[in-house]
């Protein structure tokens, strides 16, 4: 499969999608939109990928922010509303069922930071900065980062980076649970590879399930979450079984 | 001990809301009720900072008049709590109603309630849990714990803390970078964070995108994006 601003590629159970615009610090622009819903698709429906990895092309930046080169010529906000539920990327991203790692390096600020937001482990090195500067221009996050960024690091922090414009480097993030390690430049990828390749080694049913519980749960309050994953977890007995053998005389 | 009268001034689009000392609770849900309405309503605020007169932040520590902190809560534009001296009880209740909080180090903060055979009765059972997490906001509860301004920050409950002679000048610098962004942006960032958290994911994410475009119909996007484009300063009027 090959895309204008990502690069798509598949060893074994990984799949490593890579955005790919390094002349524009990895600018989200509506190509990159496209190119991504595809490829989301692509991980979701594809039963061999078991674990996908996030990363990004160029020395400066993960993803620096929207391209805002494009912003300012929707028709009109009615119909800029639709276009954005027409092709969901960010509730796509948010439901693919294997666990997703995001390997980030340099600047990782509004659509990019929303984009590691919407994976499910975040490593970091050591030069990253992270912010969401939306408001700082007169808008608001719109990658679901108003959503994703408090229920990771809590309301405090998050109001704090929303209405303030602050900044987090990789200690600072690493602190306040933003990202999960932080590593040498030169040791990202490597880190990235080893903790795929251990979630790939793991019963895919049970990975998946278990990324469900963890996920849909958060909706829900504890009793119903512990249902949930009560029910996910009869639903893993039930497919490890297999099939009954009919009973009869 | 003397009274010292509540106040409410504003300069550079700031409110400043100092709570006065020795007033009756009463009192205080009146001011307060006033001032939240008057940060509301008025379109020459877009930031307001809320701290204490005197000794410590605001309000007497076993203060039982309910309704203080939902009345901050009710402040729809962002709101810095400047805690100067202790914030303990209601008092702490109310700086988890803001936004942010600031301290000085000597600050010390803490639901005391249990310690006296009461509860918090101004959401510190729902906002410090929501805040801190739920085995730190336990036990700070079952152990009226009071904890310092250093340990206040790791844990989340503060964004900052200045030596005490710091503290006003920089959350008021603060409060005055914030007053000159966009002001519906500020609005709308935390109505989606506040009232998002509330909803399931889904639902936040289309209270998002629903706030996102009613931003397009505002000058001061635009102004926004093309100072960006054109590297200039934004100037941001509130349309």
């Amino acid at each position: 499969m090959s895309f204008d601003t990502i690069i798509y590629e598949k060893t074994g159970s990984v799949a490593y999608v890579t955005l790919n615009r390094p002349h524009k610090l990895n600018a989200y622009n509506v190509q990159m939109r496209d190119d991504l819903y595809e490829v989301l698709g692509a991980i979701r429906d594809d039963p061999e990928v078991l674990v996908a990895v996030l990363k990004a092309a160029g020395d400066k930046a993960f993803c620096a922010g929207a391209d805002l080169s494009e912003f300012l010529t929707a028709p009109s906000p009615v119909i800029a509303r639709e276009v954005r539920w027409e092709r969901d990327v960010w509730g796509r991203f948010l439901n693919i069922p294997q666990p997703v790692i995001a390997a980030l390096h340099g600047f990782v600020l509004g659509s990019g930071l929303e984009m590691a937001l919407c994976c499910d482990i975040r490593v970091a090195s050591e030069d990253c900065h992270f912010g969401l500067p939306e408001t700082l221009l007169g808008i608001i996050p719109a990658a679901g980062g108003t959503q994703t960024l408090p229920r990771m690091i809590g309301k405090g922090k998050a109001l704090e980076m929303l209405l303030t414009g602050a900044r987090l480097n990789a200690a600072e993030a690493l602190q306040s649970g933003l990202v999960n390690l932080v590593v040498p430049r030169q040791d990202l990828y490597a880190t990235a590879e080893k903790i795929a390749r251990s979630i790939a080694a793991l019963d895919p049913l049970a990975v998946r399930a278990t990324k469900e519980a963890v996920s849909r749960g958060m909706d829900l309050g504890l009793a119903e979450g512990i249902r949930l994953e009560s029910q996910l977890s009869a639903n893993l007995k039930c497919a490890r079984r297999g099939p009954r053998p009919a009973s009869g005389p | 001990m003397p009274v010292v009268a509540p106040a409410f001034d504003i300069e550079q689009e700031t409110a400043l809301i100092t709570i006065g000392e020795a007033v009756s609770g009463q009192e205080m849900f009146s001011f307060l009720g006033e001032a939240a309405e008057r940060v509301n309503y008025q379109p020459d605020i877009r930031v307001a900072v809320l701290r204490g007169s005197g000794t410590s932040f605001c309000v007497a520590e076993d203060d039982d008049t309910p309704g203080l902190a939902a009345t901050v809560a009710s402040i729809a534009k962002p709101v810095i709590g400047c805690i100067h001296g202790n914030a303990l009880g209601a008092a702490l209740e109310i700086a988890l109603a803001c936004d942010l909080r600031f301290s000085a180090g000597t600050s010390r903060l803490g639901l005391t309630q249990l310690g006296r055979g009461a509860m918090p009765q101004n959401g510190g059972t729902q906002r410090l849990p929501r805040l801190v997490g739920r085995g730190k906001a336990l036990h700070m509860l079952y152990s009226s714990q009071v904890i310092g301004a250093a340990e206040a920050r790791t844990i989340g409950l503060l964004s900052g803390v200045f030596p005490i002679d710091r503290l006003y000048p920089e959350v008021i610098a603060l409060a005055h970078k914030m007053a000159a962004m966009a002001p519906y942006s500020l609005r709308f960032a935390k109505e989606a964070v506040i009232k998002g958290m509330d909803l399931t994911m889904d639902q936040g994410l289309r209270l998002e995108a629903d706030l996102y475009f009613l931003m397009q119909t505002t000058a001061d996007r635009v102004e926004g994006i093309t100072s960006y484009l054109k590297k200039k300063t934004p100037h941001f009027e509130g349309k």
